[in-house]
């Protein structure tokens, strides 16, 4: 198959648009990585409960109807938020001292539970979520075409990544996370609370998780087990990007995303291989990850 | 007189004796016939399992009113979570601790396939719903595993068929990269080939199961410019196949067939959002044929679920009624007996009479075949244009099968 330049440039446009959900779950990911320490491997669940909320307000209540959509992008990740702040005072606040493998098997537990309340309240079935009219269909770019919704993705995602930097380097509540991810006894002992900066740090990163949850539920089926691809695919990408490292994940999930849309286009038979074998290169690399990791 | 009531009584008491002494034990020796169904509980393809889950259910709350041989039929459930090791380990929990006199299942091949072995050693009859590996009644058939659903080689010759009608040339071939999405692919590329020669196979692609985004896919086979694209999809990608071949106007531009595009459980999913004209196949349709069978038990269904049944509930509901056809045919909790009565056996079913074929154990069914349109009626889009095509035109020959067993 020949290869145009027209395809190449309409593949590194899918590819950087997925990249931008994964960028956004990731930085959850690797925000409560570098601030709390904890591998939170629930955080796909989170995510799924995002996308499964986003259905219940977009469809649910609203019918179906644009209005619905913002709504969902907007609440979706608020409920988010709410279970994983029951969740940190209730549970995880206790934990924050155990070892590494404790909170590891803590999460994976809360991983099970999570997709079973799903499974409980949403039930088995396949849910669809609609885009909004305005984002619906496809525009010619490049010769190819490119669906809207990709081209919203790319508007969000560098969206969320300047809220992310502003965050952390604008406000006290940012600062004093950044400084609890590199010394926390230091944060401690200066008289911050300490206990409340975490529980904050966790919110916000599981919102993100929740917030990815609703921006790609228009894309793909709200199913049970959304869960397990997605945090597989976070935890790598989280590696090669340096562990706790925000801008870190942007970089992975951009590998990520381009590898795999390009890998699509020149083997397609194997194309499963390429984000992974990039990893792989990543690592033998650059052991520790491509940015600074706070580990 | 006192002294005649007192003798009365003491009849009447005899009586009571023998009922609760010799009556009771005797009923208590009708046992139940118990089956165990192991299907997969969680992730993605519970949606599937629960629902042939409910049609079984549905169907034994029918069949035990009466009662089979003088006995209800019971069921316990064991979740095989997708995976061929727990599937295995859960049949052989039912079969030696639990006693169970048949198993029922699976949606995943892999596990159909490794449990069907197993129960030809144990000599306990397994009546597969949902997966559709064309091995598991073929190559892999043995006698003690039956099917209760359409299988791959029946889905992709219907495919195959239907596509050699068509004026395409250049196809592009693509899908889930298990089991399923090869040999429905092996399938309808063999059957396609054999009846159209000059069709040619410009290019594959296969994604890893449960894959969140096929945008890059679908870009590149548009990109190369295919005359039609078969998509190789089961289960929890659907939804997402059909969601972007809409929004990458796939489905505007390039002929589409998916062996399950018209599948209500999708379908349904999608809601009227759904892309039209796909070309698609199924097993059930909840209102085709338009009978009065068929009208029943779509009413009953939905009073109990609350919802339009599909093929898994279909399925559930015709493996219940052959369990208990065929027992009442044997006329012993026999498993043996069990497995003659059920080869050759016709039932009655909401899409007409249908039968399990006896020199494979694959039972015969209508496939009907469409394109997926919006209605009013439904909020969501149902299957026009529909051709029956019935299981003999679908079907490999007995010949073939043991051909392909090596017999």
């Amino acid at each position: 198959m020949e290869i145009d330049l027209a395809a190449l440039a309409s593949q590194l446009v899918v590819g950087i648009s997925r990249a931008m959900i994964l960028f956004i779950v990731c930085a959850g990911l690797s925000f409560v990585l570098g601030v709390l320490r904890v591998p939170n491997i629930a955080h796909g669940s989170l995510y799924m409960i995002g996308a499964f909320s986003a259905y219940s307000i977009a469809m649910r209540l609203f019918g179906g109807s644009s209005a619905g959509f913002w709504l969902a992008l907007i609440l979706a990740p608020l409920v988010v938020a709410l279970v994983s702040l029951v969740t940190e005072r209730v549970l995880f606040c206790h934990l924050y001292e155990r070892e590494h493998l404790m909170l590891l098997l803590f999460t994976f537990a809360l991983m099970l539970i999570f997709g079973d309340l799903v499974k409980i309240i949403w039930g088995a079935e396949y849910r669809s979520v609609s885009a909004p009219d305005l984002l619906r269909g496809s525009v010619s770019m490049f010769g190819a075409s490119i669906p809207r919704y990709n081209l919203f993705l790319l508007i969000i995602g560098p969206l969320v990544a300047i809220g992310l930097w502003l965050f952390t380097n604008k406000t006290k509540m940012g600062k004093i996370s950044r400084a609890a991810a590199v010394d926390r006894e230091m944060v401690g002992l200066i008289g911050i609370n300490v206990s409340w900066v975490f529980a904050a740090a966790f919110v916000i990163g599981c919102c993100l998780a929740g917030l990815g949850g609703s921006l790609v539920a228009p894309t793909v089926s709200v199913t049970l087990g959304m869960d397990h691809t997605i945090i597989i695919e976070a935890f790598l990408i989280v590696t090669i990007g340096g562990l706790g490292n925000m801008w870190g994940a942007l970089v992975g999930s951009l590998i990520f995303g381009v590898t795999h849309s390009f890998g699509v286009l020149l083997w397609p038979q194997f194309a499963i291989v390429f984000p992974y074998a990039a990893v792989v290169i990543v690592l033998l690399l650059r052991p520790r990850g491509l940015l600074k990791s706070v580990w | 007189m006192k002294r005649i009531v007192t003798m009365k009584s003491l009849v009447f008491l005899t009586a009571l004796y023998v009922t609760l002494f010799i009556l009771l034990p005797a009923q208590a020796k009708a046992r139940p016939i118990k089956v165990g169904v192991i299907d997969c509980y969680t992730g993605p393809a519970a949606m599937f399992c629960k629902e042939a889950l409910e049609g079984f259910e549905l169907a034994l709350n029918e069949i035990n009113k009466e009662g089979v041989l003088g006995s209800k039929i019971e069921f316990t459930t064991r979740d095989t979570k997708f995976k061929v090791d727990v599937g295995l380990s859960m049949a052989k929990e039912l079969v030696m601790r639990e006693n169970v006199d048949i198993l029922v299942g699976t949606i995943s091949s892999g596990v159909a396939l490794a449990v069907s072995d197993y129960c030809r050693g144990e000599k306990v009859p397994f009546l597969v719903w949902i997966s559709k590996s064309e091995r598991i009644t073929g190559e892999k058939g043995h006698r003690y595993v039956f099917s209760t659903g359409e299988n791959t080689a029946m889905f992709g010759k219907a495919g195959g068929v239907a596509l050699s009608k068509k004026p395409f040339i250049k196809y592009w071939i693509t899908g889930d990269d298990y089991e399923y999405g090869h040999a429905i692919a092996d399938a309808a590329w063999r059957n396609l080939k054999q009846r159209k020669p000059e069709v040619e196979k410009i290019g594959e692609s296969w994604w890893k199961v449960g894959e969140p985004d096929l945008v890059p896919y679908i870009n590149a086979i548009m990109a190369a410019e295919p005359d039609a694209v078969i998509f190789c999809t089961g289960g929890g990608s659907m939804v997402n196949v059909m969601k972007t071949a809409k929004a990458t106007g796939m489905s505007d531009k390039i002929p589409v067939w998916i062996p399950t595009a018209t599948d209500t459980t999708i379908l349904r999913a999608l809601g009227p959002g759904g892309p039209e004209g796909m070309m698609g196949t199924s097993d059930y349709l909840f209102y085709h044929p338009d009978t009065s069978d068929n009208r029943e038990f779509v009413k009953a269904f939905q009073d109990a679920y609350g919802k339009y049944p599909a093929f898994p509930g279909f399925q559930g509901y015709i493996t219940a009624h052959f369990i208990a056809e065929a027992f009442k045919k044997a006329g012993a909790l026999d498993k043996e007996k069990f497995i003659d009565a059920l080869e050759g056996l016709k039932i009655e079913s909401p899409a007409g009479e249908i039968e399990m074929r006896a020199c494979d154990h694959q039972v015969v069914l209508p496939i009907f075949m469409g394109v997926t349109k919006k209605v009013p009626e439904y909020d969501f889009l149902i299957t026009t244009d529909i051709i029956t095509l019935t299981g003999d035109d679908v079907m490999p020959t007995c010949e073939e099968i043991m051909k392909a067993r090596g017999e």
